[in-house]
């Protein structure tokens, strides 16, 4: 069978996708820009700024100068092959070894699929209007050999078919550029006199190979088909998701259990297969009658402990109603995660045991009473108390710091300093008895003042001037005033109590 | 009781100190300090300035120096008198030396080599470990310090409001009495008012790298480090009173004063055993003799008499032999130089062959100098040749030892730019918002301020985020940020240098500098010495060798015949390309109406287009009254004597400052501050005072408020670029050398400048052009004639042909022109030749690409594809031998000229084949445009179109966004100008072509010829046009409406042909 191949091209790519994004930026000039050697370098450039003759190269600040009301926007870093890596998948509608050519194309193996569209230009029409649709402008060729159709699908005219035989006599008009060279040898060409592919295609190979390399003839080579171009073809990604259909309805809550405890066992496996674990997953039953019930369930910890998700999942099965019964299950992982794993020492008691057996408490406890019953506070970089701790995100959350120990800090610190009424002996000492929900407590030992300022660029305001205070019966206390003595403005606060 | 506050630490030590040290100084003298002492981490570069200000505030500042150990903890150091202070700047400069620029390696072992007479203060650690106490080593270090400095040692100890203050200082008495180090009260000082926290956190930001809402622990937990008044100082250690007397007893320890540093000159600068002033008596008579020919005039003989009289009064001698010393030396090295300066505008200089100026044309300078009520030192500036200004600089470092000689530092301040992006950074801005920020600093006005404005990029003064941003911005800006070196002024000493100022290494190999900058050196009364570059004096070096090659003539800078009037001829007719100082558009319109007739009208020409007379709007009155239009009439009678010599218009600096001194009434020392003012604090508007000062007291005087307030605007332009009339003689000189050699010899002064590119304003094709135009004949670069300089071949018509020389070639190496003239004998016929001499064959390429090859037989594109084909050529051992491969004869298209002349450009920015306007004319008669010769015969007023290549885009600060741009096409070039508003209209145009068209009203006054643009076109389009045969295929996919691709670099047809010509250049 004769190859045929078709190469899709996005001049456009990147900015094309802002637009769809962004629909006022259609039409508009605008350049995406990446640093590069302390300069503002553009990457990437709309149609209509390059209709005002900016490419990807130039710098950013001198289109500035000439097009002061560009816009101009952060180059997207990996973007272009993540939307060249969809729509290569999307592709796969056409045929299925679509393969991603970068920077910006992508070619299908397109060998005996034509004829489902009625023919090689019915077939390109139709990919290119799709596209099209899409808001990408998008160029595309076919020919016997994936070099030709990138040649034509970049430089040709109009055309879009290369008959088959045909690809390089369709190549003579077309510049050098076309054959996919480096810069220097296009450059070299260029020098010569040699502009078009017709100009050099049929001088002496070793006067070629000596004077451009073999690349040169080896691109030729790929244009006619005499070498091999290998399309290496995108993998669709794989869908954590098994099924189980019941030969008879299943009504009993022992039937469910079995079918939902078969189906996370196949999961499972396959999830330990891939080195990999459940974040949160959904179990959906579908009854007789077409009604469909599911529950889902979250860890702390991704999982891949059928017997643990199976506890996560008894909390919740009661509330099915199965009626006249089941005929189908499901379930889906809808998070997946990569379990890493710590290489553990023997003797060494390490705590990955331990985090995991937290975990799955943790997992009990929150399906059990609602997520925001458990806490955990860090250590935060601030010296202002009420900003000096933060709430763990997730189990995983380690401390960037330790706590602070070089400084006096209470175990117990109240969410808001509490106004009390103190005795104090003046400029700056502390109190000497102070009293606190009714209760009077005359100072023993003291020690202080501590001076915390404002943190200016967040909010204004006066200093505090902290105290660890000892009383009679030897409860320690933390208090501060506020501000300065002088202006009879300050005022004094209880904000800990030490152990 | 007193206090003075001991541990001080000033913007110096950067990005740790939140002030100045003045503004140390000035808080300390507010708050009845008597003393207060400056401690920088490892340095000194900030006490001259601190006891600069405390003569000024009467106050004493003690010399600290905090030592910061690779082997220990931080120990601060005072000097008790004179050798401990040169001991110290020993020990400093040791560290420096050992280590690279900015960093300075200390260890204890050096600290007891150097520490007699000196006091020390221990610093300790910041916190206590987990049982109250400080860590052990503090404790061993200490004992150690105990034992090695003895009753010089003391303990720092202070109370910043931190909450174990009480059990700190509770340890540290127990340290103190332990091992018997006296306590001294210190308050660890970082800003001088509190206030200065938030500049103080945002250094540590820039410090850290780190944003603000990132530092965290890194920044002070609170605003305490302020320069606290005594008393608050006394209660803080209430407890402690000892801590507060012991430093006071440690302050009064510490009398040395940086006033008893001495500067003594250099002894070897006499031969003889002559005093310095005899041999400067001696020296100066036989200079007088060769120079006057053994018949010195009688009035040269009473100028020198006064003179050298002068100088043995200031005890000048060893200043001026000093500088004869290595000006001598350059001449023995046939290295040209040149002096400057009013002291260098002498007969003695000119005896002692410091400067070339005739002083018969210079009675004045010298004399006011003399004559100056100041009692400043003389500064002598000396240009030598670029290419070999470190000959001299090394010499220096040689003749007097790397210890005794040390280039002088410049403090390189934070300007706005900086500023707002290191504070913008500091606070989270992103890097975008600070770019237009940055780039809107003139829309921050003070109604935008008072919210009554918004900028154009929207800021909002009302977000107090970036009001926070802008106030410490401002804070930050005159901060110094590193220390430089100076462009090459000199410090040279009989003693140790390193005993007066630590010397540190500078960035660039072989050289070492101090850490003072010029001012402080003058504070303290040292003598600089300027040794300067100046790319004119190697063209003219290269100039008068090439005339002593060709003409067997031997020029020197004093024996260029004088007052030729055919070279005022060229100048007044602006025909100065390449000439000194007055090549610029603006020189070059000026000179026609100045019509320069002697060496005065140059000294004038060079000092006329600056900023100075410009924003004093001086030029015009003074050209007024030049032409006759207007009478020669003085402000005043007093002011007469100052503006005599240039018509009533005060043009140079000196006139300016002298109308203060006259006519407002200033003392000489204000003038000269209000001048540094304008230099220092302009960016920071400190000069408002000024402006009062001067105005009012020359209204007071009877002068008419606008008069005065064009003499502040002038001050003003002054303050950036100065440029006193004794400079601007010196240049003169070298102006008229340039110009009369560019008149007699223009072929000697093309090759002379071609070979001492990059200089001046023009480029290789202008240079070329002009130098044709002057009957030279240019002849291509080949590798059978041509060698690496431009050279000089035999004489065609008038003059000798000029060769280019391989340097033109882009790409093309020195060693590859070496190896190429070396294999060269007598000649080459084949390139296979030139390969086996030894040439890479990248370097055969960039010839090919050149057109090089024309004396083998091969065009350009048939010699790349030779070349090309030596890659797998087996080297050497078949040598000469016909690649059979090669049998088979391949026939390359035929080049165009038009595509000749683009790969010229592409491959040497010039082509001798034709200019690329010439290419399209044709299409440009179509239009109607004018060829830029035919523009003199026109009318004023007439409406014209131009066009040509952009050569310059000028938008000089002095001209209300006015936009000058040169274009050029193949009869001449054209200027233009183009007023701001027009140039937003044609933005893109004027930016973008290459090849620019404009249409005007032509302005014609005497031979100054400008277009008034109207409205602009780019033609670069037409040059793509041309070649249409051989472009086939390049534009196939632009043609049909779908994009040219832009994803591959290579592929822009259109470019690769345009991107070979200039692009412009832009100046400011």
């Amino acid at each position: 069978m004769r190859r045929r191949f078709v190469t899709i091209w996005f001049p456009f790519l990147v900015t094309d996708w802002m637009a769809r994004q962004k629909p006022a930026l259609k039409d508009a000039p605008l350049i995406l820009y990446a640093p590069e050697r302390g300069r503002m370098v553009i990457k990437a450039a709309s149609k209509a700024a390059h209709s005002k003759g900016i490419f990807p190269g130039m710098v950013v600040a001198d289109c500035r100068a000439i097009f002061p009301d560009i816009t101009v926007v952060e180059y997207p870093t990996g973007k272009a092959e993540e939307l060249l890596e969809a729509l290569a998948l999307w592709c796969m509608r056409f045929t299925p070894a679509a393969a991603i050519d970068l920077p910006d194309g992508i070619v299908l193996d397109c060998s005996g699929c034509t004829h489902l569209w009625q023919g090689d230009a019915p077939y390109v029409a139709h990919i290119l209007g799709r596209l099209g649709n899409f808001g990408y402008h998008v160029r595309a060729a076919m020919a016997d050999t994936v070099a030709a159709a990138w040649a034509v699908s970049r430089y040709g005219r109009n055309q879009t078919i290369v008959l088959p035989g045909e690809q390089l006599s369709a190549l003579l008009d077309l510049p050098a550029a076309a054959l996919r060279l480096e810069n220097a040898v296009t450059e070299k060409l260029e020098k010569l006199g040699l502009n078009t592919i017709g100009q050099f295609a049929h001088l002496p190979r070793t006067a070629l190979r000596k004077r451009f390399g073999v690349t040169l003839l080896q691109r030729l080579d790929q244009v006619s088909g005499f070498e091999m171009e290998l399309v290496q073809p995108v993998q669709p990604p794989k869908e954590y998701f098994e099924r189980l259909t019941c030969t008879e309805p299943i009504c009993t809550a022992k039937g469910i259990e079995i079918g939902l405890g078969r189906l996370l066992e196949l999961l499972c496996n396959r999830l330990a297969a891939e080195g990999k674990g459940l974040r949160s997953a959904t179990f959906r039953c579908h009854r007789v009658d077409g009604d469909v019930q599911e529950v889902s369930v979250g860890t702390n910890l991704p999982s891949r402990n059928a017997a643990h998700l199976m506890k996560l999942f008894e909390l919740k099965t009661g509330q099915f109603q199965p009626d006249l019964g089941f005929e189908l299950f499901e379930l889906e992982a809808n998070a997946v995660e990569s379990i890493a794993f710590d290489q553990t020492a023997i003797w060494v008691e390490t705590d990955t045991a331990d985090t995991a057996a937290v975990a799955e408490l943790l997992d009990k406890i929150i399906s059990k009473r609602g997520t925001n019953v458990i806490h955990r506070y860090l250590p935060a970089e601030h010296y202002w108390p009420e900003r000096s701790y933060q709430l763990a995100a997730s189990i995983h959350a380690r401390k960037e710091i330790e706590w602070r120990t070089d400084q006096p800090r209470p175990i117990h610190l109240l969410p808001i300093p509490h106004v009390i009424d103190v005795t104090v002996p003046l400029p700056d000492y502390p109190p000497m008895l102070f009293f606190y929900k009714g209760q009077r407590h005359q100072i023993k030992k003291a020690d202080g003042p501590e001076r915390v300022e404002q943190e200016w660029w967040m909010q204004q305001g006066e200093f505090r001037d902290y105290y660890c205070v000892e009383d009679e019966e030897g409860k320690r206390y933390w208090l501060f005033r506020s501000g300065h003595v002088d202006g009879g403005r300050s005022r004094w606060y209880i904000h800990g109590f030490f152990a | 009781m007193k206090y003075t506050e001991l541990q001080v630490t000033s913007n110096f030590t950067f990005l740790r100190g939140g002030s100045h040290p003045e503004e140390l100084v000035q808080q300390a003298a507010e708050l009845g300090y008597d003393a207060i002492a400056i401690a920088d981490r490892n340095t000194l570069a900030g006490v001259v300035r601190a006891h600069a200000a405390g003569r000024i505030h009467s106050l004493r500042v003690i010399i600290g120096c905090r030592l910061e150990l690779l082997d220990g903890s931080p120990l601060i150091a005072y000097p008790t008198d004179l050798s401990a202070y040169a001991r110290l700047s020993t020990l400093l400069s040791e560290g420096n030396l050992r280590a690279e620029k900015g960093s300075c390696h200390l260890y204890k072992a050096d600290i007891y080599k150097y520490s007699q007479g000196m006091r020390f203060v221990a610093i300790p650690p910041d916190s206590l470990n987990a049982s109250f106490e400080f860590d052990a080593s503090f404790h061993v270090i200490l004992q150690e310090y105990r034992q090695q400095l003895g009753k010089n040692l003391y303990l720092a100890a202070n109370r910043s409001y931190l909450a174990n203050d009480a059990k700190r200082m509770f340890r540290l008495a127990q340290l103190s009495e332990e091992l018997v180090i006296p306590l001294v009260a210190t308050n660890d000082v970082h800003y001088h008012n509190p206030a200065r926290r938030e500049l103080q956190d945002i250094l540590t930001c820039i410090r850290e790298k780190c944003t603000i809402q990132k530092a965290g622990f890194r920044l002070h937990q609170n605003a305490e480090r302020y320069l606290k008044p005594a008393e608050e100082m006394q209660r803080l250690f209430a407890q402690y009173p000892q801590a507060i007397e012991r430093a006071q007893e440690l302050a009064d320890a510490c009398q040395f004063s940086l006033d008893e540093l001495k500067y003594q000159y250099p002894e070897e600068i006499t031969t003889d055993g002559r005093t310095p002033q005899e041999e400067l008596v001696h020296l100066t008579w036989k200079g007088a003799n060769e120079r006057f020919n053994g018949h010195i005039p009688e009035s040269v003989r009473k100028t020198i008499e006064m003179e050298l009289e002068f100088m043995e009064r200031k005890n000048y001698a060893s200043y001026f032999l000093t500088v004869y010393d290595y000006v001598r030396e350059a001449n023995e090295r046939k290295i040209l130089c040149q002096g400057r300066g009013s002291a260098a505008n002498s007969v003695v200089c000119y005896c002692l062959g410091i400067t070339s100026v005739d002083p018969s044309k210079f009675k004045l300078l010298f004399a006011r100098f003399m004559s100056d009520a100041r009692n400043e030192p003389p500064d002598i500036d000396v240009d030598f040749e670029h290419e070999r200004r470190e000959e001299i600089m090394q010499y220096i470092y040689n003749k007097y030892g790397r210890d005794r000689a040390g280039i002088v530092a410049t403090v390189t301040q934070v300007h706005w730019k900086g500023a707002i992006r290191d504070v913008g950074k500091a606070m989270g801005l992103s890097t975008d918002a600070i770019g237009v920020l940055s780039a809107t600093r003139y829309e921050l006005t003070e109604e935008w301020y008072e919210g009554k404005t918004a900028t154009s990029e929207g800021f909002d003064a009302n977000d107090p985020h970036l009001r926070k941003v802008l106030e410490i911005t401002n804070q930050y800006i005159g901060f110094p940020r590193q220390l430089g070196q100076h462009t090459g002024g000199f410090v040279i000493t009989q003693g140790k240098l390193t005993e007066l100022c630590p010397v540190l290494n500078a960035r660039m190999a072989n050289r070492t500098n101090i850490e003072w900058n010029k001012d402080d050196i003058e504070t303290l009364g040292f003598l600089k010495v300027d040794v300067l570059a100046l790319g004119m004096l190697t063209c003219i070096r290269k100039a008068f060798d090439l005339a002593e090659q060709h003409y067997g003539l031997n020029f020197t800078l004093a024996n260029i015949p004088q007052d030729d009037p055919k070279v005022y001829d060229m100048i007044s007719h602006a025909d100065t390309i390449g000439v000194f100082q007055i090549e610029s558009r603006a020189q070059m319109s000026m000179l026609p109406r100045l019509k320069p007739r002697c060496f005065y009208d140059l000294v004038i020409e060079v000092a006329i287009v600056r900023p100075g007379p410009i924003q004093g709007d001086m030029v015009h009155p003074y050209l007024r009254r030049r032409e006759g239009k207007d009478p020669v009439e003085y402000p005043s009678e007093e002011l007469k004597e100052i503006l005599g010599r240039t018509l009533g218009v005060p043009l140079f600096q000196e006139q300016a400052m002298e109308i203060a001194i006259v006519a407002a009434g200033f003392t000489p020392a204000e003038a000269d501050g209000l001048r540094r003012s304008m230099a220092t604090f302009k960016a920071k508007g400190k000069v408002s005072d000024w402006e009062k000062k001067l105005i009012e007291g020359m209204v007071g005087n009877g002068y008419e408020e606008d008069f005065a307030r064009r003499v502040f605007r002038q001050l003003e332009g002054f303050g950036a670029y100065g440029f006193p009339e004794s400079h601007a003689a010196s240049f003169a000189l070298l102006v008229y050398i340039s110009s009369w050699i560019k008149c007699y010899y223009p072929d000697i002064f093309a090759a002379a400048l071609l070979n001492s590119q990059p200089m001046g304003f023009y480029q290789p094709a202008q240079l070329v052009r002009d130098a044709r135009e002057h009957g030279v004949e240019i002849r291509p670069v080949d590798v059978n004639h041509s060698d690496w300089d431009n050279t000089l071949e035999e004489k065609t018509v008038n003059f000798c042909a000029l060769r280019l020389g391989f340097r033109q070639v882009k790409g093309f190496k020195e060693d590859d022109a070496e190896l190429l003239l070396s294999g060269r004998n007598p000649r080459y016929t084949s390139i296979q030749m030139i390969f086996e001499a030894g040439v890479s064959i990248l370097a055969l390429e960039r010839l090919a690409d050149a057109d090089a090859f024309r004396s083998i037989g091969l065009d350009r594109r048939q010699a790349l594809w030779d070349v090309s084909a030596l890659q797998s050529a087996p080297a050497g051992m078949f040598s000469n031998q016909q690649d059979e491969t090669e049998a088979q004869q391949v026939q390359l298209p035929q080049m165009e000229l038009s595509q000749h002349i683009f790969q010229d450009y592409a491959a040497t920015s010039l082509s001798l084949k034709a200019h690329p306007v010439s290419l399209v004319r044709q299409q440009l008669a179509m239009f109607g445009v004018t060829p830029a010769t035919s523009l003199k015969e026109l009318r004023d007023g007439m409406q014209i179109k131009v066009a040509g290549l952009v050569l310059v885009r000028q938008r000089p600060g002095t001209a209300s966004g006015i936009l000058f741009i040169t274009l050029e096409d193949e009869t001449g070039v054209a200027n233009l100008v183009v007023f701001s508003k027009l140039f937003e209209q044609y933005r893109k145009e004027i930016l973008q072509a290459k090849l620019l068209m404009v249409e005007g009203k032509v302005q014609i006054e005497g031979e100054v010829i400008h277009v008034v643009v109207q409205r602009c076109m780019n033609m670069s389009g037409l040059f793509d046009k041309i070649p249409a045969s051989a472009k086939a295929g390049l534009e196939l996919a632009d043609r049909n409406g779908q994009p040219t691709n832009p994803g591959s670099k290579s592929v822009n047809p259109k470019e690769s042909v345009k991107k070979v010509l200039p692009k412009g250049r832009n100046f400011h």
